[in-house]
């Protein structure tokens, strides 16, 4: 049952809103659990015992580092300073092996499910390249969905319990709620326990009010994805599919529109996920924040999958670049080298290691660690010449600050943007670099508008596709200047009002791209 | 309560708007005769009055492997798919009644499939995609927009040309079945006792419209079976029906590791374009088609052809 099918929202959501208000608070966090568990189920059947395992290795692992911690603060209460850290280390060590040992035991579980493939593939590759005769069966197993969601959920719960950040759950269903929550189990946001744990749990009656509001969101989501998402997805199919037939200026518009297909696709879905949270008083944080106003690489990523970039850097960033490993290369560094380029080493050690498990996470396939380094050499090479461009600007007395710099650097970084999700759309890296060549080689306009009005999308398509666009453009600048349209327009009389819900709802239903002839977008971040 | 009213105003408010929508997008003509949620509910509805050659009434393996725009192409005859995920036979009977009621098809196949399919057994999420695709027609008839807001809506041929493919529903991804000896000898298999009073009423029904009715079992490895065939030749043949079992000695030479989108449940487009021919090739065997391909009456179906294929291309 995806986000999307109308059993979903028309079904699924208002009796499970119904049945949670009939229940006293203290039951409807377990009301929330079992329907997490029936639209776990829908998708993954019986793939439902490996989460129930790996939350049961979470819980315990939580239980046992709590007793640690307990045990440890008795112990060095009354110490003296010097005593006190070599209890500690002693309990460090304790703590450390279990806290590694959950993480590997839950990190196996992702790889069986979705990297044994290919990295049987990439042994055999080697094995070849070396002459050697034999191979390995590469056998793909079918995941359980949202892994990769749930798992570094998983591990931010079990190393925040481990640091003292957030207290062990002491109940396994509640700790299960927060790993299954079906609103965030598919495509994330990836959310912290301590930033859930209290609405999640509370019990918060579901009103007439949050349905509302929730669902104003849902509408919303649905709009950006069987509108715009749903409609861009036929010329990218055709594009992507066949580029070889294709002119450099069409590949590119391919690039652009699969670009703004994944945005609506993603951050529609969060919407959806958002909407279906709030029916029930919990409040989710964003994972996007209108990533094409970004000015630079490292901007967008801190406004898109804002919860993959903030886990990537508290939970490998951080540890990386604190390592012992990396602050002793620095410290021999710094002897030689000016600070500018050892904290550009030190960041590019962390950074390296972020964009691998980044490029790595979003898929099992080499186009998606180029993916990975892509973006990593980006923000590398913006690090590195940051200083100089400032340095220029200042001599030619170019103002930063000035509308027009920044525009020039928006559009810069949508590019390259474009020129990323290009290579990550790619059915291999052989098939992205060569869509990348025909940009340049096969760079002409010959018949450019024939093929675009006739790749499946016809001149009323376009028609809908630039005012459906425009419209969320409006809605993503009011955002950005921190007008929550929401609540302006709850402000408004009762038809104002209702005259809007209609017009979304009807526009969804009339010109959503379904039916005879459309194939809808597959929920794009849910095999992650 | 003052929510509860509030609520209940919006949503009929709404369904009002829907419904208004609706009827601007369908088929005046139909709506009319027929009514707003028939002509949402029977897409062949949308056709032109006594077009059509033969029906084909059943459950998705006639939507998966029948694709009437083949046949159109190869042979020039007018054939219709009225098929329905998980149909019952209960649906199948007013399928019968609406295709004898607004085309006159001088031939209607069956599927023999949905002769055991019970109620009981009917897949909850049919029921639902059932309830919405009735009770929401603007969901099926949505796209229709583009010709309403650019063009002139009384063009009648548009209605036909837009429903390129007839009934049938195109899928070309290809998983091979593996039971290959899935028509070994077993017992017979009764049909149903209430389905076989409904397959009465459907005899009548053609019996009293001069319809020829075949009964036809299409290539499916997963729920057919050497006793359904018996239980169902019995059936047909008691009543002097012809039955045509196309697993018995696979005589469609279906090769079931490419010709399967789904592991031999049904057939995909390339198992499909044998037994859309194979139908094809009956209906001429019968001497009682005429090709209809250059006839002018029959422009909306070239018109429908060039979008199947524009549609293929996908």
């Amino acid at each position: 049952m995806s986000y999307f099918s109308s059993l979903y929202y028309l079904a699924f959501l208002p009796a499970v809103f119904i049945i949670y208000n009939l229940f006293p608070k203290k039951v409807r966090p377990f009301i929330l659990l079992i329907a997490s568990l029936i639209f776990f189920y829908t998708y993954s059947k019986w793939l439902l015992v490996f989460i129930l395992i790996s939350a049961l290795s979470i819980y315990i692992a939580g239980k046992l580092l709590n007793k640690l911690i307990n045990e440890q603060n008795a112990e060095i209460k009354d110490l003296e300073l010097e005593k006190k850290k070599l209890v500690k280390e002693k309990y460090r060590k304790k703590k450390k092996l279990i806290l590694l040992g959950t993480i590997l035991f839950n990190v196996a579980f992702l790889f069986y499910f979705k990297y044994l493939g290919f990295f049987t593939n990439v042994f055999n590759n080697l094995l070849s390249l070396f002459k050697f005769d034999s191979s390995f069966k590469i056998v793909r197993h079918l995941a359980p969905i949202g892994i990769s969601f749930y798992t570094l959920e998983a591990i931010s719960y079990i190393v925040d319990v481990y640091h003292e950040k957030c207290p062990s759950e002491n109940n396994f269903f509640k700790l299960l709620l927060y790993l299954t929550f079906f609103p965030t189990l598919v495509e994330g946001p990836i959310t912290r326990y301590n930033d859930v744990r209290e609405d999640i749990y509370a019990g918060h009656k579901a009103t007439y009010d949050s349905f509302c509001f929730g669902y104003q969101r849902i509408l919303y989501g649905l709009f950006k994805k069987m509108v715009i998402a749903d409609r861009l997805n036929i010329f990218v199919k055709m594009i992507f599919c066949d580029y070889n037939h294709f002119s450099g200026p069409l590949i590119f518009l391919g690039a652009i529109f699969y670009t703004i297909l994944l945005y609506m696709e993603f951050s529609g879905t969060m919407d959806i996920v958002i909407g279906s949270a709030e029916i029930f008083g919990i409040k989710l944080k964003e994972n996007f924040r209108q990533p094409f106003f970004s000015k630079s690489i490292s901007e967008f990523w801190s406004r898109w999958h804002i919860s993959l970039g903030a886990w990537f850097k508290d939970y490998i960033f951080y540890p990386v670049s604190l390592s012992k490993f990396v602050k002793k290369i620095t410290s021999s560094l710094k002897k030689v080298f000016s600070t500018h380029v050892t904290s550009l080493v030190m960041g590019g050690i962390a950074l390296f290691a972020v964009w691998s498990l980044n490029g790595l996470w979003h898929g099992a396939g080499y186009q998606f660690l180029f993916f990975g380094y892509y973006h990593f050499t980006l923000i590398l090479l913006a690090n590195i010449f940051e200083p100089y461009v400032i340095k220029i600007c200042d001599k030619l007395k170019i103002n930063r600050q000035n509308i027009f710099y920044k525009i020039f650097r928006i559009i810069k970084t949508c590019i390259l943007v474009f020129i990323g999700e290009m290579f990550f759309r790619a059915n291999s890296l052989a098939s992205g670099i060569a869509m990348f060549k025909r940009l340049f080689t096969h760079f002409s306009f010959h018949r450019f508008g024939h093929y675009v009005l006739t790749l499946g999308l016809d001149i009323k398509d376009y028609i809908i596709l630039g005012l459906s666009i425009i419209f969320i453009f409006i809605m993503s600048i009011l955002k950005e200047k921190n007008v929550n349209v929401r609540e302006e327009l709850s402000k408004k009389n009762i038809v104002l009002r209702w005259l809007c819900y209609y017009a979304l709802i009807l526009s969804i239903i009339v010109f959503g791209a379904y039916g005879d002839g459309y194939a809808p977008v597959e929920p794009i971040y849910a095999d992650f | 309560m003052k929510n509860v009213l509030k609520s209940v105003l919006f949503i009929a408010i709404l369904i009002g708007l829907i419904m208004g929508i609706t009827c601007l997008l369908l088929p005046k003509e139909s709506i009319y005769k027929y009514g707003l949620i028939k002509t949402s509910t029977y897409e062949i509805l949308r056709e032109k009055e006594n077009t059509i050659d033969a029906v084909v009434i059943g459950d998705s393996l006639i939507y998966s492997g029948i694709s009437p725009m083949e046949i159109w192409h190869n042979y020039g005859y007018t054939v219709y798919d009225m098929a329905k995920s998980a149909q019952l036979i209960s649906d199948s009977y007013k399928y019968f009644q609406v295709a004898i009621a607004s085309q006159k098809p001088k031939i209607i196949f069956f599927e023999a499939n949905v002769l055991y399919r019970q109620a009981k057994n009917k897949p909850w999420l049919s029921v639902w995609q059932d309830l919405y695709k009735t009770y929401l027609p603007i969901l099926t008839y949505h796209n229709y927009w583009k010709k309403y807001l650019f063009n002139n809506l009384n063009d009648s041929l548009y209605y036909s040309r837009l429903n390129a493919y007839k009934g049938f529903k195109y899928i070309n991804k290809s998983v091979p079945g593996t039971k290959l000896d899935y028509m070994h000898e077993k017992a017979k298999v009764e049909v149903p006792k209430e389905n076989q009073e409904y397959f009465q009423k459907i005899v009548e029904l053609c019996q009293e419209n001069a319809v020829k009715l075949i009964v036809i079992s299409t290539p499916n490895m997963k729920s057919w079976n050497y006793g359904k065939h018996l239980g169902a030749k019995e059936l047909t043949e008691s009543y002097g029906l012809k039955y045509i079992d196309l697993n018995i000695g696979n005589p469609l030479d279906i090769d079931w590791k490419t010709e399967s989108r789904d592991a031999g449940s049904h057939l995909n487009f390339k198992g499909a374009i044998k037994l859309s021919n194979y139908i094809g090739e009956y209906l001429e065997s019968t001497e009682e088609f005429s090709d209809k391909r250059d006839q002018e009456e029959y422009d909306n179906w070239d018109e429908a052809y060039e979008l199947y294929e524009k549609l293929l291309l996908q």
